[in-house]
């Protein structure tokens, strides 16, 4: 049966529409121009510019920081979340379900003002503390579904086949749920570090006067300051990631 | 027989579900041991009861004269090979077999010369260091009986440990597992739905069926003298009879009147009365079926039966006969003497006969049962021709 | 009743539970009521809360310039919808019919635009959509834009970039779902007369129509909610609704007003959801039907 090309060439299109921006970005991280309408000539002068200004190093800083933090927090609700939620059947779980799973479906500026209004009816200050606070709280969503995905793959039996054999609970747990589920709750770290090192909207919520994340920094760049800059950093925040992703998704075929 | 493991009145409930049923059950010191059921019986959560992983809702579990009904899975001397193995996926096969020993903080030199034996002994030593995905479904299987073996337990639990296996390779571990139990001289608690595997392995045998225990006893009996239409229809298959005794010939036979034949005798083992109502089995195999009428006699019983359907089944062939209300299933062997005979077909008239005491009274008996035949029978009036009509030629 | 031993037994549930519950509890849960709580609260000339209760807050919500807006928010976020699925299905259904080995190849070159932070994304098209802009640049040349037109900020800028972040995620889903379509059924209805399109259009997207439904409603409501894409790519006349809430809580600073809104906003999001719920359950319930 001959097959029709008209998927081909959407297809095509949709993956030239994904990269048209994208190359023109970095292609003009590398351009003389300051607005980049002509080639103006190869230039790193966007780049030593970049990583001259103390502004951005301090951003990165206190984003990974925030990421960090926010990992660890929801990656430990997320994984003890997953287990829950599949060891269990009960009216608990079902609300346990839904508080879990509401968060991913709520547009994000949604959850940046309800903690907002929440933090000000609270008189809390607005700081480091409160992004964390936020970040955990819409990561704990991703790192439960990636962790619950893996675990509807895990095979309880193990765990019998480990007390069986004499281990205890605790050593059935170290021994074997543990350095099989790693690379579960490790791709939930990961996915919840990304989105928490990503995020604006919540974070321009919940962020504190003097409290500048990469993010924030990037926005009042694009609102107030030079486009050569950001393209800079855009194509090092690109170069970065695809290196990690790369890196992780090697280590990972080398483990199994 | 002493009895090494002994379940007291043990009952386990799932929500509405009675999955083991007063269970009482005495199990003796290097047995090999079968629970056989249908899937749903029970089995596995007896076994588990056993091996620690659930506890009896009411009831006791006794191994050795004690009383472990509260024992975590880890302090008792039982170890199970699990339905798909339960292999680690993340150790080599080798630290699989340690598992057991390292756990038990054994010192390393001790626990690597144990493992080296009990790779010789399932002839792994080749395959010591791939990780457990990398061998075959009768490797793991060796794999699981070392690394639980190495243990030493006091019993052995198996849950239908061949069920995963095709069919060439499940005769080859049969063997494989008798043999172990031949070695090891353990107890082995061994759960099947399979009554091949159930009957050709175990000294004993309990049929399971909703979570009770329908026949406890050596295969033979089981076989050869069923004593609910549960068993009589799920191993092997069955022809069902209802009647009421008529008169108590002997001591040890009694005439039964049963519509649509003439006098029937049978095996008396259940002390019967005139009068009461009775529910007979016989298995096809037993019955004869010929074109003259055979020789009778006080041993036998002989009915006319006019043939159903005919079905070649290679080794043999089955008839499904019609006598009175009943259809009647009949197998019969492809020997020189039988081939050399006019064939049976399809329509003729023909003599059933069995020996009286191939008849068995059935303590219990359900229609439903007869839903587990391997080949159930069809409602009269539904019969065709057919597959192998004999009516050919 | 007895239990099943071992790691996570029944009496353990509420110590796993209750960590994650309770945070979420507190921290999504609380905060969610109280916007709607706040919605009934005057504001205080401090951009603060002011105290006692009011209706006064959402009936200022009937000032004509919300209504605009929301209708604008609606159509700009059902368009993108559309826009995405049209054409996510058809690249889907190329990705689930290309050989084997070359579908992760296609997956990862969808992703991994996705890996630039969103901000970025956006202002990559504020580069391309420039005024001295390649794009721009080349449309004048072939006079399809006046030389002195802008393609940004407007309405036609935010929808483009709408769509472009949020394609992928309507490309996904619909091809998990083409994925575990069994293509011969397209050959069937060949089989038995149907047109290549037809085939499409009514064995095709039936077979996957949960993928539709998820991928409508993940490009949807984030849609829906969207605020730096019309902060950065549009103007003042293609405000959306987030755009309002922001500028109420930061600009104005009248808290009360923000969380109408966003209760506003929370409405426009729980109806197609709610109709996504019962259309699925419907869609079961149709299929089980016997012929
Ligand atoms: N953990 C459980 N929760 C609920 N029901 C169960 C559970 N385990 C077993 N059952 C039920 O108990 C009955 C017996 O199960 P099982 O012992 O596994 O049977 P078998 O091993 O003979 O197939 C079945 O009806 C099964 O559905
Ligand atoms: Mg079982």
């Amino acid at each position: 049966m001959k097959r029709s090309v008209t998927p081909f060439v959407i297809t095509a299109a949709v993956l030239a529409f994904f990269y048209l921006p994208i190359v023109v970005l970095v292609v003009n991280s590398f351009n003389a121009s300051r607005f980049g309408g002509e080639w103006n000539g190869f230039t790193l002068q966007w780049y030593r510019k970049l990583l001259a200004s103390p502004d951005i190093w301090h951003a990165l800083g206190n984003t990974f920081t925030i990421a960090v933090l926010a990992t660890v927090g929801s990656t430990v609700l997320g994984t003890t979340a997953a287990f829950a939620l599949d060891r269990y059947r009960s009216r608990l779980q079902d609300a346990h379900y839904l508080l879990v799973y509401a968060p991913l479906v709520i547009p994000e500026i949604l959850l940046g003002i309800s903690l907002l209004l929440f933090f000000v009816a609270l008189g809390v200050e607005l700081s480091y503390v409160t992004i964390v606070l936020a970040h955990v709280t819409f990561c704990v969503s991703y790192v439960a579904m990636v962790v619950l995905g893996r675990l509807q793959d895990f095979d309880w039996s193990l765990v019998e086949a480990a007390q069986d054999l004499g281990a205890s609970p605790w050593v059935a747990a170290r021994d074997v749920v543990l350095p099989l589920l790693a690379p579960g709750i490790a791709a939930g770290a990961l996915l919840a570090f990304t989105l928490s090192v990503d995020d604006f909207v919540i974070t321009f919520f919940t962020a504190g006067p003097g409290t500048t994340t990469l993010p924030l920094r990037i926005y009042s760049m694009i609102k107030h300051g030079s486009p050569p800059l950001i393209n800079a950093l855009s194509t090092l925040l690109l170069a970065l990631t695809t290196t990690t992703v790369w890196l992780s998704q090697r280590l990972l075929k080398e483990a199994r | 027989m002493s009895d090494f493991i002994q379940f007291e009145n043990v009952s386990r409930q799932y929500g509405s579900v009675l999955a083991v049923n007063d269970v009482s059950l005495g199990i003796g010191k290097g047995e090999f041991f079968s629970l056989l059921g249908p899937s749903g019986c029970g089995k596995t959560t007896l076994l588990r009861m056993l091996a620690g992983f659930e506890r009896p809702d009411s009831g006791r579990v006794l191994l050795d004269g004690v009383d472990i009904t509260e024992l975590p899975p880890e302090r008792r001397k039982v170890n199970t090979i699990f339905q798909n193995y339960a292999l680690f996926p993340h150790l080599s096969v080798r630290r699989n077999i340690a598992f057991g020993p390292t756990v038990a903080k054994r010192p390393r030199r001790e626990v690597d010369e144990e493992v080296d034996k009990m790779l010789a002994l399932i002839q792994m030593r080749d395959h010591a260091d791939k990780r457990v995905d990398q061998i075959s479904g009768g490797q793991k299987q060796r794999v699981a009986i070392a690394r639980a073996l190495i243990n030493k337990p006091a019993v052995l639990l198996l849950d239908e440990p061949l069920a995963a296996l095709d069919l060439k390779l499940r005769q080859r571990m049969l063997i494989e597992l008798d043999m172990v139990h031949d070695q090891v001289g353990i107890t082995f608690v061994f759960v099947t739905h399979d009554q091949g595997e159930a009957m050709s392995l175990a000294d004993r045998v309990a049929v399971m069926n909703h979570g009770r225990i329908e026949q406890l006893g050596r295969p033979v009996e089981i076989y050869e003298a069923p004593q609910t239409s549960f068993v009589a229809a799920f191993i092997g298959d069955s022809n069902f009879f209802e009647g009421v005794v008529a008169e108590v010939t002997d001591v040890e036979h009694v005439l039964l009147r049963i519509d649509g034949f003439d006098d029937l005798r049978a095996f008396n083992d259940k002390g019967l009365h005139e009068g009461d109502r009775v529910f007979l089995s016989v298995r096809p195999e037993k019955i004869r079926i010929s074109r003259e009428q055979p020789l009778g006699g006080p041993d036998h019983n002989t009915t006319r039966a006019v043939v159903d359907d005919v079905i070649y089944l290679g080794t043999h062939t089955r008839f499904w006969l019609r006598a009175g209300e009943y259809r009647i299933a009949v197998e019969q062997q492809h020997n020189r003497f039988v081939l050399d005979e006019q064939p049976i077909r399809w329509k003729d008239e023909v003599w059933l006969q069995w020996h009286v005491d191939d008849g068995f009274m059935l303590e219990r008996y359900a229609e439903s049962d007869e839903a587990l035949m391997a080949i159930p029978p069809q409602r009269v009036g539904e019969s065709n021709a057919g597959l192998e009509d004999g009516g050919r030629g | 009743m007895a239990e099943t031993r071992g790691l996570l037994e029944r009496r353990h549930e509420p110590w796993i539970t209750l960590p994650s519950f309770l945070w979420l509890v507190v921290l999504f849960t609380i905060p969610a009521a109280i916007v709607f709580a706040i919605a009934f609260k005057p504001s205080d000339p401090f951009g603060g809360i002011g105290a006692g209760w009011t209706l006064h807050t959402l009936a200022s919500l009937g000032d004509p310039n919300y209504p605009a807006i929301l209708w604008r928010t609606v159509w700009l976020s059902v368009v993108t919808t559309v826009a995405c699925l049209v054409l996510a299905t058809p690249t889907a259904y190329y990705m689930a019919r290309v050989a084997q080995r070359w579908r992760p190849l296609l997956v990862l070159a969808i992703i991994v635009p996705f890996w630039t932070s969103f901000l970025v994304r956006i202002f990559a098209w504020k580069v391309v959509l420039h005024p001295e802009g390649p794009l721009k640049h080349a449309l004048a040349a072939l006079h399809l834009v006046p030389a002195d037109g802008s393609l940004l900020y407007h309405s036609g800028a935010v929808l483009l970039v709408l769509v472009y972040t949020e394609l992928p995620f309507a490309i996904l889903p619909l091809y998990a779902a083409a994925e575990k379509f069994d293509f011969r059924l397209l050959e069937a209805a060949r089989d038995l007369g149907a047109g290549p399109f037809r085939a499409f259009w009514i064995v095709f997207l039936p077979g996957i129509r949960r993928g539709l439904l998820t991928a409508t409603l993940v490009t949807l409501i984030p849609a829906l909610g969207s605020y730096v894409v019309p902060d950065l790519v549009g103007g003042p006349t293609s405000e959306m609704l987030g755009n309002k809430i922001a500028q109420r809580t930061f600009s104005d600073r009248n808290l009360p007003h923000a969380s109408a809104l966003s209760a506003l906003l929370a409405l426009a999001v729980l109806v197609p959801s709610v109709l996504a719920i019962t259309l699925s359950r419907r869609g079961d319930r149709s299929a089980q039907v016997k012929p």
